[in-house]
């Protein structure tokens, strides 16, 4: 009972979501120290292809796990759950754990209701303290952060995005196919008709050696523009804070933080950013912050490297028009 | 499509929070309510389907008394019916004990075609309840949703997923969050805000729910705070002040020193 651990394997169209292989990086620490096993568990219609995966053979985890059926070739929150679910009440897993992607967040709610369990969200660290899971998070306050524990097993929570390094395993882990037991329903109340990729570059956000991060101190759409040309020019990632995706001007993959993504470059300019910690967990990592910013007495001016004392908005014209005359 | 129940929350205005020194969690007695950003939606997809389908709306919130003035907001968008699911014993709950109450008050409307909700609420940003809701209702549910309509008795929706674009076709009843990001939003009615003034809310107990006391509230969720610290921030910078003219020259000079910008 509860001698493993489980992370979903978010498997689509051939490919692992790397922040699948991000999660386990705390979790084979934890499941180590507490002599357990950790899975790594992937959902698909195809056993074979899941199964050849090249990133598997270094994935830090004890084993691989793979439930393949038909059923299993659209993503589709019912089913998937429904599977999991079952999973767990036969394995009794110890704790159950998603990375915070689109699945992550849409299948872990449906798992902890039917099991009854309790769900933390925005987890950016893991610690055991004793016997104890300790899961950390920010929350209410300034620059406050509180750990949880959870009085239920499995203990479940969703990771934040980019907020632990991908490490390989020395070791292979052992993949083998789950099978579901005979008179599991492989059904569902969905049936996906169209699927229209999208067309948009895969965020490299998390993994951008230069990150130019925008927030409200930017003012205007037309500056947020400028910052996105001047990332151009630098060969630099764009990020934002909350705000900017709220005012509409950007989208959630682009922002960075515990509801976001965390970053890690080797450099980090913020402009016009306070410096919430929902955010500064996001890139504290960063080798050299810089920050831009008309007030002194900021956070992020606090914790930066160097600051910059002054408007945002036109600091990002001179350097770009001192950029295009140097490169003429 | 005969019944649409939407959820909505109240979340502090910003500005007005005050945090509990102690707990550190939001003193929601005290602070003046909005709507929950997100929830607008919601309740937009909910009258679009009232426009073309003469559904019934009703419009639920689970909160103290004062979130009373979110209910008739919604009530002045369009929404028919409007409920206050509000005792003590609620305060505290993680998102398992606020799923139970809601799926209970859903539940107890039946028949109903489906549940609308946002997609998340900006004080809390898990994006789990509306999920979990569904689950404890043995419902289907779908996140991140821009556009519904109905078909029989199958409701048709587009979702977008971090890879792609779907149209699903779903079962009745069904649970749906609603995407923040919708091309329109219609304005309040003057004449239903004036209506809506002289209307309360039906309001529900847990005693009215039937629900017990170990499942709900800060007793009954099993996500815990084991403690709260503050992180200090390690005050190490330089500061540079000067007109955006010099400040960017030194910066280019300071890139190129690291190598970053070379011409
Ligand atoms: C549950 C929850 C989760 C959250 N998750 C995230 C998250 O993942 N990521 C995130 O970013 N936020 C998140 N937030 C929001 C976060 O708490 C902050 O509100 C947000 O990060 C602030 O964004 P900001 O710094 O752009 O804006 P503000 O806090 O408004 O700061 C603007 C800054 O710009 C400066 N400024 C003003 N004018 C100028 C100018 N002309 N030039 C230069 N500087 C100027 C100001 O001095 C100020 O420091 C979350 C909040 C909650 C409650």
């Amino acid at each position: 009972m509860e001698e493993i651990i489980i992370a979903y394997g978010e498997y689509n169209n051939g490919k692992l979501h790397p922040a699948s292989l991000e999660i386990l990086t705390p979790l084979y620490d934890i499941a180590e120290r507490l002599g357990k096993k950790l899975v790594l568990l992937l959902l698909t219609e195809d056993f074979e292809r899941a199964q050849s995966l090249p990133e598997l053979k270094k994935a830090l985890c004890h084993y691989v796990w793979i439930v393949s059926a038909p059923e299993l070739k659209d993503y589709r929150d019912d089913l998937y759950s429904e599977v999991i679910i079952e999973l767990s009440k036969r394995e009794m897993p110890y704790g159950v754990f998603f990375p915070a992607t689109f699945q992550g967040m849409s299948l872990a709610p449906r798992i902890a209701g039917a099991l009854q369990v309790g769900l933390c969200a925005h987890v950016n660290d893991l610690k055991l303290e004793g016997d104890n899971l300790l899961m950390f998070r920010p929350t209410y306050g300034d620059n406050i952060i509180a750990s949880l524990y959870s009085t239920t097993i499995p203990i479940m929570a969703t990771l934040s995005l980019g907020a632990f390094v991908i490490k390989e395993n020395p070791f292979s882990p052992q993949i083998s196919k789950y099978e579901m037991p005979p008179e599991f329903k492989w059904q569902s109340k969905m049936k996906i008709r169209k699927s229209k990729p999208l067309i948009k570059e895969p965020s490299r956000l998390s993994v951008a050696k230069i990150v130019l991060a925008g927030g409200m101190g930017l003012k205007t759409k037309e500056n947020l523009a400028l910052l996105r040309e001047l990332a151009k020019v630098l060969r630099a990632e764009v990020g934002v804070t909350r705000p900017l995706c709220h005012a509409g001007w950007a989208k959630e993959e682009e922002m960075i933080g515990v509801s976001g993504v965390s970053v890690r470059p080797k450099l980090y300019i913020g402009f016009g950013i306070s410096g919430a910690i929902q955010h500064t967990l996001g890139m504290e990592n960063s080798e050299f912050i810089i920050a831009v910013n008309t007030d002194k007495e900021a956070p992020l001016v606090k914790m930066a490297h160097l600051s910059l004392i002054c408007d945002a908005g036109e600091l990002i014209k001179s350097l770009l028009k001192q950029l295009s005359r140097e490169s003429n | 499509m005969d019944k649409v129940i939407v959820c909505i929350k109240g979340v502090p205005k910003p500005g007005t929070v005050k945090v509990d020194p102690e707990t550190h969690t939001l003193k929601r007695e005290s602070a003046e309510l909005i709507l929950n950003p997100m929830d607008r939606s919601a309740l937009e997809m909910a009258m679009r389907l009232k426009d073309k389908y003469n559904c019934e709306v009703v419009v639920i919130t689970m909160g103290p008394p004062n979130a009373v003035p979110l209910l008739r907001e919604a009530y002045s968008l369009g929404a028919d019916k409007m409920i206050l699911l509000s005792d003590r014993l609620f305060a505290g709950s993680d998102t398992l004990a606020t799923s139970r109450v809601l799926a209970r008050a859903i539940s107890n409307l039946k028949p109903f075609s489906l549940v609308l909700m946002g997609l998340k609420s900006i004080d809390g940003e898990t994006a789990q309840v509306p999920p979990e809701t569904a689950s404890l209702l043995g419902l289907p549910s779908v996140t991140n949703v821009k556009q519904i309509s109905v078909e029989g008795e199958k409701v048709i929706v587009v979702r977008e997923t971090d890879y792609s674009e779907e149209e699903i076709e779903v079962d009745l009843p069904a649970v749906l969050s609603v995407t923040p990001y919708l091309d329109y939003y219609r304005p309040p009615s003057f004449k239903r805000m004036l209506e809506a003034r002289k209307l309360d809310p039906l309001i529900l107990s847990a005693q009215d729910l039937a629900l017990p006391e170990e499942l709900l509230g800060l007793k009954g969720s099993p996500t815990q705070v084991h403690s709260v610290f503050e992180k200090k921030i390690m005050e190490r910078g330089e500061i540079w002040e000067g007109s955006p003219e010099e400040l960017a020259k030194r910066l280019i000079d300071l890139l190129k020193e690291k190598e970053i910008f070379k011409n």
